[in-house]
């Protein structure tokens, strides 16, 4: 009972002398908060497809099949056509202006398609662009496979024409059928696309993708930091002084994890608050599973910084070696892009980071709508991990200042 | 009757033996200081006696308990104030004082009367809200001795308390080791200030390389350099001719005589008649004294006569 009062009281002075530090908030809270506010206003056009890509066009078609291509790309919704000369699209800048990809029409595409021939359409891209080449080129490609499906309906049409008046111009006949087949194919489609959100959350928005993933990122900082305190402690004498008082080790290490502890949850409830209240960040239909979630991930990132201070010999190398930990615990574990595009190999060795379990938990938790039963697996693999780590840094921990 | 009993104290790291086989009694109520250079073993002593660390060798008793068997009762009885600042600097003094207090179980009235006393002992009571990393380095000294005071223990270590700090706070500190030794706190205090060890210590003990080289009183340890005085010479011939030291050992008054590095140390029990006599004995042998000194023996030149070098080195 008297080794709990310390470890309560150890807790208590750790807690104090942390809402004394000025630069500690920094790090724990207003860091991570600036973070996911530039990521999120950055992105969120991007991913929430309110970003408009511009792509360049170059219309050299004699007839009317090629301004017909063109006005079909020019409604296609985030995509705004501008027309330029050959030189510019090839070297894809206008008045000192670059752009990423440019179709080129050529003359006889009209022509070509009326006469029953194939034809070609030239995208000149710019190579280094792999963010938005993917979505124009798409479009592109999904402008010809319309006007291919009218075309082909169009010489369906002249070949039923021809059958019944043999005698008939099939050129005239295929005339007179583009325009209106052309129209149909501008107009509205008969086969649309609805896209839905999967779980409760209908309408994510950015600050529920980057928030979970850059808060545990900053949690593990905000350990390092414990990690770092619990070594000066150690380095100027105060851990010393304990030791020869009549306090158990236990408690002492206790006590420190605890006041870590116990700031791991208010940072990401404060984090995760500011992003609920202030930018409509969303905290899914289970608010037990959350907090389980956050609990779980406080453990382990907890027992993390006492991993790390078990395995350094000075503060300075709790740094670096804490700090590259945490770089790649995070781009492996999915806090700065979504684990999915990885390879699957990387997926694999992203889950043995505390970040990808923490990660997996809470975004099924905010984007997918799950409720606590489902992300018990992810919380008893944390838990798990947790107690790996503690139990190794407490039997490596060295007490004693060498 | 002794508090504390050191058997055979050893602390070996790898290779380096920081204590070798010191042994120790510290009598209740005693001032026992250890002198000695930086790294003579002194604060390994104190780590060792405080359960900090653990013995290679050895064993010490405190209050009857082993420091190797029975660490726990040890830290009841024990208070260390170590050479580091070990407090929190972004902490008030009071509240540094009030953390310390609930490791040794001390809580509610109690406490806070514990650390308005100390305070007042020290001289900071009105600096109690103070923060540690606003005080001057005397003023962290001196509630860095109230940390270790917070229990009221019957033997309290101070490794060297004094370091670093100006003339107005050693002076306070030094008052503040009376006050405690007279209410009957006994004390191991470590230095390697000689002036601080003469002045405080009723029993003392020299440490070189992880051995004692000497212990007893102030009198005891000074008269192993001659009651009345030292002369020491400097000649032109770095050694003597043969014989001489025997014929200087015979003159009035003469103690001891002993050449070290070049020079002759002789003791005497009265240097102002041994001296006329030791310079014909040297004029007789043709020596030619190039440097003469005579001085009252301090534990300065104890410890240059001990170990042929100098405490500070």
């Amino acid at each position: 009972m008297k080794q709990l009062r310390r470890l309560r009281d150890i807790c208590l002075k750790d807690l104090l002398i942390v809402a004394k530090d000025r630069g500690s908030w920094i790090v724990l809270l207003l860091t991570p908060l600036a973070v996911i506010m530039v990521a999120s206003f950055a992105l969120g056009p991007a991913f929430e497809g309110q970003l408009k890509a511009t792509l360049l066009v170059v219309n050299l078609d004699q007839g009317a099949i090629g301004r017909q291509l063109t006005d079909s790309l020019g409604q296609t919704e985030g995509l705004e056509v501008r027309e330029a000369t050959e030189a510019q699209c090839e070297a894809l800048e206008i008045d000192g202006k670059t752009y990423k990809t440019c179709m080129m029409v050529p003359d006889d595409f009209s022509s070509s398609i009326l006469t029953g021939s194939n034809t070609y359409l030239t995208v000149y891209v710019d190579p280094s662009d792999n963010a938005s080449r993917p979505f124009l080129v798409g479009m592109i490609q999904g402008a010809a496979s319309r006007l291919s499906g009218t075309v082909a309906a169009v010489r369906v049409s002249v070949a039923e024409v021809l059958k019944f008046a043999p005698e008939t111009d099939p050129v005239m006949v295929a005339t007179d059928a583009a325009p209106v087949a052309f129209q149909q194919m501008s107009g509205e489609q008969p086969v649309s696309v609805d896209v839905s959100s999967s779980g409760s959350a209908k309408d994510v928005n950015m600050f529920d993708t980057q928030a979970p993933g850059y808060s545990v990122m900053f949690l593990l900082f905000g350990v390092m930091l414990g990690a770092e305190g619990l070594l000066e402690e150690r380095d100027k004498g105060t851990l010393g002084r304990l030791l020869v008082a009549p306090v158990a080790r236990p408690a002492i290490l206790g006590g420190k994890l605890m006041a870590q502890f116990v700031i791991a949850i208010l940072q990401m409830t404060i984090l995760f608050g500011i992003g609920h209240f202030v930018f409509g960040m969303h905290l899914g239909r289970s608010i037990p599973g959350l907090v389980l979630m956050v609990g779980m991930t406080a453990f382990t990132a907890t027992a993390f910084g006492i991993l790390l201070a078990s395995a350094v010999r000075t503060r300075r190398q709790a740094t670096s070696i804490g700090t590259l930990v945490i770089i790649l615990m995070s781009a492996l574990g999915g806090s700065w892009w979504p684990l999915s595009i990885e390879p699957q190999f990387m997926q694999t060795i992203g889950h043995l980071t505390i970040n990808a379990w923490a990660l997996d938990g809470m975004n099924a938790l905010i984007i997918n709508g799950k409720g606590f039963m489902d992300i018990l697996p992810q919380a008893a693999v944390l838990f798990v991990m947790g107690c790996g780590a503690y139990l190794i840094g407490l039997r490596l921990f060295n007490f004693r200042s060498s | 009757m002794p508090l504390v009993v050191a058997e055979n104290l050893v602390k070996r790291y790898d290779q380096l033996t920081a204590v070798d086989g010191v042994s120790f009694t510290i009598e209740e109520g005693q001032i026992f200081g250890f002198l000695g250079p930086n790294g003579a073993g002194k604060s390994t002593t104190i780590s060792m006696l405080s359960t900090y660390l653990d013995p290679s060798g050895g064993d010490a008793l405190i209050d009857g308990f082993s420091i190797t068997r029975e660490p726990r009762k040890v830290k009841d009885i024990i208070g260390v104030v170590p050479q580091d600042i070990a407090l929190y600097p972004t902490l008030t003094a009071i509240q540094n004082l009030r953390f310390y207090g609930k490791m040794y179980d001390l809580g509610g009235e109690e406490l806070d009367h514990r650390c308005r006393e100390l305070l007042e002992l020290v001289g900071l009571w009105d600096r109690r809200d103070s923060r540690i990393e606003q005080f001057s380095g005397g003023m962290k000294r001196r509630i860095n001795m109230a940390a270790g005071l917070l229990h009221h223990p019957r033997f309290l270590m101070l490794d060297e308390p004094t370091v670093g700090v100006d003339p107005q706070s050693r002076e306070h500190i030094f008052e503040t080791i009376f006050k405690i030794r007279d209410s009957g706190t006994t004390i191991l205090y470590t230095s390697h200030y000689m002036e601080e060890v003469e002045l405080l210590c009723d029993y003392i003990a020299i440490m070189d390389k992880g051995k004692l080289v000497a212990s007893g009183t102030l009198k005891e340890l000074l008269a192993i350099l001659g009651e009345g005085g030292v002369i020491e010479l400097e000649m032109s011939a770095p050694e003597c001719p043969e014989g001489l030291e025997a014929e200087l050992g015979r003159q009035q008054g003469v103690t001891s005589v002993k050449q070290q590095d070049g020079r002759l140390v002789i003791s005497s029990k009265n240097s102002a008649h041994s001296l006329p006599p030791v310079l014909r004995v040297l004029e007789g042998s043709g020596c030619e004294v190039t440097h003469l000194e005579i001085y009252k023996p301090n534990l300065e030149k104890l410890f240059i006569h001990l170990t042929g070098k100098e405490l500070r080195e």
